[in-house]
């Protein structure tokens, strides 16, 4: 290993009068757990887009397993499974056919993507519901089906944004067990969220990005540093600490009303 | 509150309710109208023409009270009228939330109160008022005696309360079905109805302006026995000095107007005190959700090929704005040549509607995806697997079109007998079908646009303009493609040796359309390659 599984270099997307992402430089290790953390609008969706070929960045270049998103496309769509955040699947089709749609989309047989789905669809506890319609599927059970279509072909990297938001716990519990075992064999995720605590026990390598730029990046442990949690050296990166609300709603909670 | 009043605490039961419901009717709509300037104006526009039109039909019906079909034509009328009350809560759910009794669920009402509180409240509003306009016409039409009218008077009220029971009965017995995703689904057909139903009557109005209104007859014969028709029947009954025939007529549509009030009493009470079973799974449900097209699919290629033609065909099955806009297609490409063909105004060329409308919906291909789109745009890495997408797409289509309009030129040569055109009828439908597959696969990737999912748009805000351009640009581009076999048509048509001709247009047509839509899959594919991001955000404000 030691190998970069995604570099990205001056990455630039601006919407308009704002700038998105500004400018991120990065090394992704391969056969990694990447957590790639930061609050509500730190550009983590636009920098996965750009990064998975569906959004065109302004300037920069981005390298997935050695090729080159935009220039060698066939060599990296087939080493990619995305799980993108915000948009929708083909959602009046039945679990199992958005799988089997999916597997043949990508070339492969039709009697291995049948095996293949009737095992991601036990191991996600999705076997129940295969045949009812994506558009009837919970929250959880979106991003389920969304990690087995992503998962389907075997993917070197797996980029996920967000896999766990508004996924209950048990769903969450599963989708952990199953990208455990993946990164076991040597794949990389990369995945985004802003849940600290979620990304302290999954990661074993972070970025961190605010305002549309990485403000830190490597294994774990140097992120974190002298910090006791993520969470506080995440605070602390972002600029965050010192807005404790000392004196202000002294009023609330109990005692005088 | 002090404790000394504590035993008033729990306010009884309100005697009566029926002035709360009303006024919260009132409110709702009021409520309704205030949220935004552009429904305000909606509404108070669609009031103006209900009114005008039921005014212009009472006046109509007044002036032609002499007539000798009046009495059908009456008849019919107030059936129409109770089909419009009882079909539009399932089309139109969201127009009156009073309907959906269930949200008034945690208030300590009992059933008879709440009935007759929620029939008052239906009684207000511009439907009631356009009902009895029309009602009032279709009595005055058959009244003549001091007798009539009094039961006309009676039949009036009589067939309103019938209108409206029928409606809250429909309402309530479906209102699972209509909060539900399958009720929203058919919510979406809702536009599909008025635009063929509108053809329907349309045809139906000229064929009856050229034979006369005796044709109603047989039909008003046996509508005059159904309530609430039944009521206005007995008017006429009266007007003829049958009075025994008014007294059943009358009964039967007070008789049916009880029996509605007694269902929609039932299935009130049995909403309002059952849980809402809708977020349980059935363990059948999956069963029943099962794939249909698994047949299909062994049919299909193998491959990418087969594998985009089987989605594609789902979703016109599935997908409730593809099913809206293919079923319109297919309607109005069926309705145009059949029903001119019927009344003797036809042409043989009109059947090159059914290839005209079912070409439009390759337009915007993607932009049917949604942002789904996304799983399409990662398994596309170079202009070849582009080219078997819309080539998929295209054939999905064909699959449908070409035997649809086949038949339907067969269909419209039968009607006028003129089997000598059909050959280049056919050839010039598969030419402007080639043109508009052509035309569609190119726009698709070139001016893609969102299509929102939920309501009536079809297309995002901010996008009108690229879906006008894509859509009208691309249909007169397809006519000048297809201009060759037009102009052979004519010269055909028009040059005296030119008839021996006919039949070649058949292949030529065939041939020339299966080459252009060859020549526009090859130009689309590889800008739909080159610009999958674009396309993607394009795709993805709905």
């Amino acid at each position: 290993m030691g190998t970069a599984a995604v570099r990205v270099q001056g990455l630039w997307k601006r919407f308009g009068q704002q700038t998105a992402v500004a400018g991120i430089d990065l090394e992704l290790p391969a056969g990694k757990f990447v957590g790639l953390v930061g609050p509500n609008g730190a550009g983590k969706t636009t920098t996965l887009s750009m990064v998975t070929g569906l959004l065109r960045p302004d300037q920069g270049s981005v390298e997935v397993a050695g090729h080159d998103v935009w220039r060698d496309p066939v060599a990296v769509k087939a080493r990619i499974g995305v799980l993108p955040e915000g948009l929708r699947l083909f959602e009046r089709l039945s679990g199992r056919e958005l799988l089997s749609y999916s597997g043949r989309l990508r070339g492969l047989a039709g009697a291995e993507v049948d095996r293949r789905a009737t095992q991601l669809l036990d191991v996600l506890d999705l076997a129940g519901a295969q045949h009812k319609l994506v558009v009837d599927y919970s929250t959880g059970m979106r991003k389920k089906i969304g990690l087995a279509a992503a998962l389907l072909h075997n993917p070197e990297v797996l980029f996920l944004d967000e896999p766990f938001e508004g996924v209950d716990p048990v769903s969450a519990q599963t989708i952990r067990g199953v990208l455990e075992r993946y990164t076991a064999s040597g794949a990389t995720v990369v995945f985004s969220s802003h849940v600290m605590e979620l990304v302290e026990s999954l990661c074993d390598w972070v970025a961190v990005m605010a305002a549309g730029r990485i403000r830190a990046h490597g294994p774990l442990a140097e992120v974190r540093g002298q910090a006791a949690t993520l969470q506080q050296a995440f605070l602390e990166l972002v600029g965050a600490r010192g807005r404790d609300t000392g004196s202000d709603l002294e009023w609330l909670g109990g005692g005088a009303r | 509150m002090s404790a000394g009043a504590a035993p008033d605490l729990a306010p009884a039961p309100p005697k009566n309710i029926t002035p709360v419901v009303v006024r919260l009717k009132l409110s709702l709509l009021l409520g309704g109208l205030r949220r935004s300037g552009g429904r305000r104006a909606a509404y108070v526009a669609s009031a103006v023409v209900a009114l005008l039109f039921a005014v212009g039909q009472l006046l109509g019906f007044v002036l032609l009270r002499d007539q000798a079909h009046i009495a059908s034509v009456a008849v019919l009328g107030t059936a129409g009228l109770a089909l419009g009350w009882a079909v539009m809560p399932l089309f139109f759910p969201s127009g009156d939330e009073t309907l959906d009794a269930t949200r008034l669920v945690m208030l300590p009402l009992r059933p008879l109160p709440l009935v007759r509180a929620l029939l008052v409240a239906s009684l207000v509003g511009i439907g009631p008022l356009f009902t009895v306009l029309v009602l009032v016409g279709c009595v005055v039409a058959v009244a003549h005696g001091a007798v009539a009218y009094a039961v006309a008077v009676v039949a009036v009220v009589l067939a309103l309360l019938g209108c409206v029971a029928l409606a809250r009965a429909v309402a309530a017995a479906n209102v699972r079905l209509l909060t539900s995703r399958k009720g929203r689904d058919l919510a979406v057909l809702s536009g599909l109805v008025v635009a063929v139903g509108a053809q329907l009557v349309n045809f139906g109005a000229q064929r009856l302006g050229s034979s006369g209104l005796e044709r109603l007859d047989p039909v008003a014969d046996v509508l005059r026995w159904v309530p609430p028709a039944s009521a206005v029947s007995a008017v006429d009954s009266a007007d003829a000095g049958s009075y025994g025939a008014a007294v059943v007529q009358l009964v039967l549509a007070a008789a049916a107007v009880a029996a509605l009030l007694g269902l929609w009493a039932r299935s009130l009470t049995r909403l309002m005190t059952s849980p809402d079973a809708s977020t349980l799974q059935s363990p059948d449900a999956a069963v029943r959700e099962r794939t249909r097209g698994g047949g299909l699919a062994r049919l299909l290629p193998a491959g990418r090929t087969g594998t985009v033609m089987e989605r594609s065909l789902r979703y016109v099955w599935r997908d409730p704005k593809t099913k809206a806009a293919w079923v319109t297609s297919l309607a109005i490409g069926l309705i145009v040549p059949v029903f001119n063909a019927l009344q003797g105004t036809g042409s043989p060329y009109f059947a090159c509607f059914a290839a005209g409308m079912l070409g439009v919906q390759m337009y915007n291909q993607f932009g049917q995806d949604t942002s789904a789109f996304w799983m399409v745009a990662l398994t596309i890495s170079s202009p070849r697997d582009a080219y078997v997408e819309l080539r998929g797409r295209a054939l999905a289509l064909l699959l449908v079109t070409l035997p649809y309009a086949t038949l339907v030129s067969v269909v419209t040569a039968a009607l006028l007998d003129d089997w000598a055109r059909l050959p280049e009828v056919l050839g010039l439908s598969f030419a402007l079908l080639g043109g508009m597959l052509a035309t569609g696969a190119w726009t698709s990737a070139r001016f893609p646009y969102s299509i929102p999912q939920e309501g009536y748009k079809n297309v995002a805000p901010g996008q009108a303009g690229l879906a006008w351009i894509a859509v009208f640009g691309g249909m007169v581009s397809a006519a000048v493609l297809c201009s060759p076999v037009i102009a052979l048509t004519i010269w055909t048509n028009v040059s005296a040796d030119g008839g021996a001709f006919g039949p070649l247009l058949l292949p030529v047509g065939a041939v020339y359309g299966a080459a252009i839509t060859r020549l526009g899959l090859r130009l689309a594919a590889p800008r739909t390659a080159a610009r999958l991001p674009e396309i993607l955000a394009a795709v993805s404000k709905g």
